[in-house]
């Protein structure tokens, strides 16, 4: 009896995994945010300058944008979205399992989550790497300067084992600090416990810009480890893939070509460049390949903006900008010397 | 050669040392000099600590400003409760429309409106009144928190909670004034009371009938607009997960405890196996299996809504917590208890329902109570999985750009609301225990009797 009753469930089991995976290559992920009306985009537990909340409730944040983005290519409306906000641990689950359609939340670029996780990642949005903060009194300029410092770490991320390689292959001979939590880090640096603090060079700006006296503080030139941030989808939906690959470098061409929200408009009217003509889809047919109406690209523009305006406006010295230059940074365009770049859109 | 006085020499005063404020200082303060030390130190470090506090939260603290930078220009060293007041909203209701924060209101309000009638009391029929809170309430408040269409179960279930809680209304209103129940009133009210009983029954399945209707097409003429569940949060979504856990708990618990004590061995094992796993797991544990896992096992596109997935989780992993209280009840009601039950006729049920549960259920008071507080503490965790709960909110505030590491403020803030909550609970568990007269009071016979 129970032999028997294994061999059936068994059995319902394996349908259950048939009907998923037929079902799953039967309807394209467009076609299940088309019908659905609205976008499922995955974001962390806020994160300076990334994804935060403010007093109403709403999302902001250069990855939020990245949602709204997509949101505006298909539906013409960036509010057609629901921001997920889902735990680090469980953020690669609720991707795989069709809960979000789509992952913009600082994930780091990777080969293993590249190649293991059944992902497929996205143009970086934002290039970022380990850097130090130190007190401009203390005359440092360089990081190869710390000789013998003490530097409060948090624990157990990338960035304490990070450092202690680097202080080896540079002998800077450093004495780690650790922390359980950032704010308990930096509270400790600002009494004096520690001569610097080290983390991702965008978390640590957005921290001096919290510090009382942020004129006080600076973070040094040295970029001790490589954090491309990238959106990822699915593996398996080339189509979506594209879609949202595309929505991306939307944003960086328009940047190129100088069209911003506030300029879209009269550039679409005007413009005798066939780039810009393209793009907005005056002339051409960029639509079709990833099934959208004519004016995806637009809509983006129009209702999100180019990534430098969302730079500026998030990561930059905006209102709601948490101050990290990007002049010189790998995060300028490729036309000044940065690593944005967006393939002809042809 | 005595003397001997006729009067009583009048009682003199008690020495000083007693009655003094400095004999009281002498002899709990300084009775010694190393207690005076003791005493000293003690005081010296009370004052540092209060004097720290209330600088840094009263007087250097900063009460209105549009950002944390501004907080700064005005102290440095004060906190900054800007932030958290203008958070406020945020904290309380989560991501929630702001215009559609009366739902949430009103669902609060009508939860107390039905559940006042248990403390009054001069009303009866408390069971009916309890059971309806736990069974109907939920939909009403589940439909004025959601939104949306109303399915044909809704608007029935919606139409019957509201009946419903007109029904109790009214009867506590009648039961106070007139001391009577509303069946009796409305037989009265229509004459019918010297009817026979039988008539009196169709006429009440009528007027019930009759206002059900009504109810019916007016709730129907109605519709709120649709919520995502991904926008609640805050002291909202606390309470809801919380509330669901505390409702379902008990009777989870009941069901489990009496199953583990059952003669059949199937429904024992089936009971211990299902305790023993639940309890020997971490709740966080069960709350990224419901969240993570089992959408796993689940055919593509079936996803079920994050939030029940929690609720269901809370509720299964407190049932188990709670059996292993109402195991230890029953453990304590002497065996002659069910042996007098079973002697005057009664069932297995009648004799938990009647004799038994009774006792054990007052004698467990204080444990249910400290569950419920820890439940209650205990559904921060969800914020690890990523609602926004109110420690979730509380977090986000030092990430939010204008006020950018405010940390330690909304968690300031956040403990004293925790703990007025949670101090209110244990001090109506207390009031409860005096009421059910358990605890010591119970040694003394005679005052049983008398209350």
């Amino acid at each position: 009896m129970k032999i028997r009753k294994l061999h059936l469930s068994a059995a319902v089991i394996s349908v259950a995994v048939l009907a998923s995976a037929t079902s799953a290559s039967a309807q394209s992920t467009l076609d299940i945010v088309k019908e659905r009306g609205h976008l499922r985009c995955q974001v962390g537990t806020p994160s300076a300058g990334f994804y935060n909340l403010n007093a109403k409730g709403e999302w902001y944040g250069l990855d939020v944008a990245t949602c709204q983005a997509v949101a505006a290519a298909i539906f013409g409306d960036k509010n057609k979205l629901e921001i997920q906000s889902v735990s680090s641990q469980a953020r690669f689950t609720a991707l795989a399992n069709g809960e979000s359609d789509l992952l913009s939340r600082t994930a780091t670029w990777t080969m293993s989550r590249d190649t293991e996780l059944g992902l497929d990642f996205l143009p970086p949005n934002f290039y970022d790497g380990q850097g130090f903060t130190v007190r401009k009194d203390s005359g440092l300029t360089s990081a190869l300067q710390l000789k013998g410092a003490k530097i409060c770490v948090t624990t157990g991320t990338t960035n304490e084992l990070n450092m202690t390689d680097y202080s080896r292959v540079n002998n800077l001979n450093i004495s780690n600090v650790t922390f359980e939590d950032w704010n308990v880090r930096d509270d400790t640096y600002l009494k004096g416990g520690c001569d610097a603090v080290t983390g991702d060079k965008s978390s640590m700006a957005g921290n001096i810009a919290s510090f009382p006296n942020p004129g006080e503080h600076m973070i040094l030139p040295e970029t001790i480890s490589k954090e491309p941030l990238a959106a990822a989808v699915r593996h398996g939906d080339n189509k979506w893939t594209d879609l949202v690959r595309w929505s991306i470098f939307a944003m960086v061409n328009a940047e190129e070509l100088g069209i911003t929200s506030a300029n879209v408009d009269e550039m679409k009217a005007n413009s005798k460049n066939v780039s810009v003509r393209r793009l907005l889809g005056v002339e051409g047919n960029l639509h079709n390949g990833l099934g959208l109406t004519k004016d995806w690209a637009y809509n983006i523009i129009k209702q999100v903006g180019n990534y430098g305006e969302n730079y500026e406006a998030y990561m930059g010295d905006g209102e709601l900008g948490i101050g990290i230059p990007r002049k010189g940074t790998t995060n300028e365009l490729w036309t000044n010397g940065g690593l944005m770049y967006s393939p002809p859109m042809r | 050669m005595a003397i001997v006085k006729a009067e009583k020499t009048p009682a003199r005063a008690a020495p000083l040392s007693e009655r003094s404020l400095i004999g009281w200082l002498h002899k709990n303060i300084f009775s010694s000099s190393f207690n005076t030390i003791l005493s000293i130190v003690t005081l010296y470090v009370i004052y540092i600590t209060v004097n720290e506090v209330w600088h840094w939260g009263f007087a250097d603290a900063v009460w209105f400003a549009d950002s944390r930078r501004q907080c700064f220009e005005i102290s440095t060293d004060g906190a900054c409760w800007a932030g958290v007041i203008g958070w406020m909203d945020s904290i309380f209701y989560g991501r929630y429309p702001r215009d559609e924060l009366w739902r949430i209101n009103l669902g609060g309000l009508l939860v107390v409106l039905w559940m006042v009638p248990l403390w009054l009391p001069r009303v009866k029929a408390k069971v009916f009144i309890g059971l309806s809170t736990v069974f109907l309430y939920p939909f009403l408040a589940g439909y004025l928190f959601s939104g949306g269409g109303k399915g044909v179960f809704m608007q029935v279930m919606v139409t019957l909670a509201i009946v419903c809680l007109m029904g109790n209304t009214l009867h506590s209103v009648i039961s106070l004034i007139k001391g009577i129940s509303l069946p009796e009133f409305l037989i009265r009210a229509f004459g019918k009371s010297t009817a026979p009983e039988k008539t009196q029954h169709y006429l009440l399945l009528g007027i019930l009938f009759c206002s059900f209707v009504a109810v019916y097409y007016w709730q129907s003429s109605w519709q709120v607009e649709a919520v995502s569940w991904t926008k609640w949060g805050g002291l909202f979504l606390t309470l809801v997960v919380s509330g669901i856990g505390i409702a379902s708990a008990l009777p989870g618990g009941i069901i489990l405890a009496l199953g583990r004590r059952s003669n059949l061995p199937f429904i024992r094992v089936v009971s211990i196996g299902f305790i023993e796993l639940f309890r020997s797991v971490p709740l966080i544990t069960v709350l990224f299996m419901a969240t993570t896992m089992f959408p796993l096992f689940m055919p593509e596109g079936f996803v079920l809504n994050k939030l029940v997935q929690v609720i269901i989780a809370v509720c299964l992993f407190n049932a188990c917590y709670m059996a292993e209280t109402v195991r230890a009840g029953l453990q304590a009601i002497p065996k002659g208890q069910f042996e007098g039950a079973h002697s005057i006729g009664l069932g297995y049920w009648q004799t938990m329902g009647a004799v038994i549960m009774p006792q054990a259920l007052k004698h467990m008071i204080p444990n249910i109570v400290g569950s419920f507080i820890g439940l209650f503490k205990d559904t921060t965790l969800v914020s690890i999985i990523g609602l926004f709960d109110i420690l979730g909110v509380l977090r986000a505030v030092g990430k939010d750009v204008t006020w950018l590491g405010l940390h330690i403020e909304p968690l300031v803030f956040g403990a004293l609301l925790f703990f007025l909550i949670c101090f209110a609970m244990s001090k109506y568990s207390r009031h409860l225990e005096v009421k059910f007269s358990t605890g010591l009071k119970n040694m003394t016979p005679n005052k049983r009797n008398k209350s």
